[in-house]
């Protein structure tokens, strides 16, 4: 056992010298350490801790909603914000997709699931089922909308029905779709829409204050829609990632509406 | 200023320990839930609506 190595061990190390300007510098250096370490702990609560927050709303909303069903109790035509409508399922996201979609677009109501614009149609009914959903952290549910292709299906499941949607034709699709991509059978009945709705897309980027996107026919305000109303669905999210510049805006049409029967899932789920 | 801190805590070595977990404790706590929550509202990507 030799002592050599720590020869000062029992005797307190010199004072540094903590007043001063050397001390100044010294506070100054640690506090914008400090500083940097709180930055780095915000992205860390951005990217992490805000998804297992929203991971723990979204699963309350969704099992109240699930007991809803189950008991067929508390369910109006006009349903209180915050409260759950529906589920919304993306079967190109991967099985796992789904989320429940909530009354309303606050913060608070956006922190738990996508939210449904108060006053635009509800699933089924002719009109915009418009359903805006955050992309970044709160579990981004709508992380990867930029990803969605022409004729993918959007999945919605009510109380008592399964509404099967698919993403419009992209711009510059629509000239030749029944010849092109069209021709592909999941495209069926996901065409180019006929009359006031021709120059609805897939998908688009707007700014930010161009809230015509929800309207019942895309981009016509106040234009009375036709008595042969199409059942569109529209979801909204910031856009490019991490900014408010603009919003990515995909628009699908309904193509099929099945009953709920007791086990059965349609095959759009699974098939795509 | 940490070791400001340190020296104007009171008690032995181990108590001063157990006060600077408390503390750092007490700092994440309210950066987790007051200021971080605050600051996250006011990020530009919460904006996913339109209008």
């Amino acid at each position: 056992m030799t002592h050599v190595l720590s020869p000062t061990r029992d005797v307190p190390p010199p004072r540094r010298p903590g007043g001063g300007v050397l001390g100044v510098i010294r506070g100054v250096g640690e506090l914008l350490i400090t500083l940097g370490l709180v930055v780095l702990l915000f992205i860390f609560y951005e990217v992490y801790v805000t998804d297992w927050l929203s991971a723990q709303k979204q699963h309350q909303a969704t099992s109240t909603l699930d007991q809803q069903w189950r008991n067929q109790r508390g369910l109006t035509d006009r349903p209180i914000e915050g409260s759950g409508i529906a589920k919304i399922y993306i079967p190109s996201f991967g099985p796992d997709f789904v989320f429940t979609i909530l009354e309303g677009t606050t913060p608070d109501i956006l922190a738990v699931g996508p939210g449904h614009y108060v006053g635009t149609a509800m699933p089924g009914e002719p009109g915009d089922f418009a359903v805006a959903g955050h992309r970044v952290g709160k579990g981004s549910p709508f992380n990867d909308l930029d990803l969605l292709a022409s004729c993918d299906s959007i999945v919605v499941e009510t109380v008592n029905q399964w509404f099967v949607y698919r993403v419009l034709p992209l711009k510059g699709e629509a000239a030749g779709w029944s010849a092109g991509k069209g021709a592909s059978q999941p495209c069926t009945g996901a065409g180019p829409l006929p009359g006031p709705y021709r120059d609805v897309v897939g998908k688009e980027v707007v700014l930010p204050a161009q809230t015509e996107v929800i309207a019942p026919i895309p981009g016509h305000p106040g234009v009375t829609p036709p008595a042969d109303e199409a059942k569109l669905i529209t979801l909204t999210t910031c856009h490019p990632q991490f900014s408010a510049r603009e919003r990515l805006i995909i628009h699908g049409v309904q193509v099929a509406q099945y009953p709920k029967a007791a086990g059965e899932r349609p095959a759009e789920l699974t098939a795509g | 200023m940490y070791s400001w801190i340190w020296r104007h805590l009171p008690g032995s070595r181990a108590v001063k320990t157990v006060e600077v977990l408390l503390l750092v404790i007490a700092v994440l706590a309210l950066l987790m839930f007051v200021v971080f929550p605050w600051a996250d509202a006011r990020l530009p990507f919460n904006n996913v609506t339109t209008g």
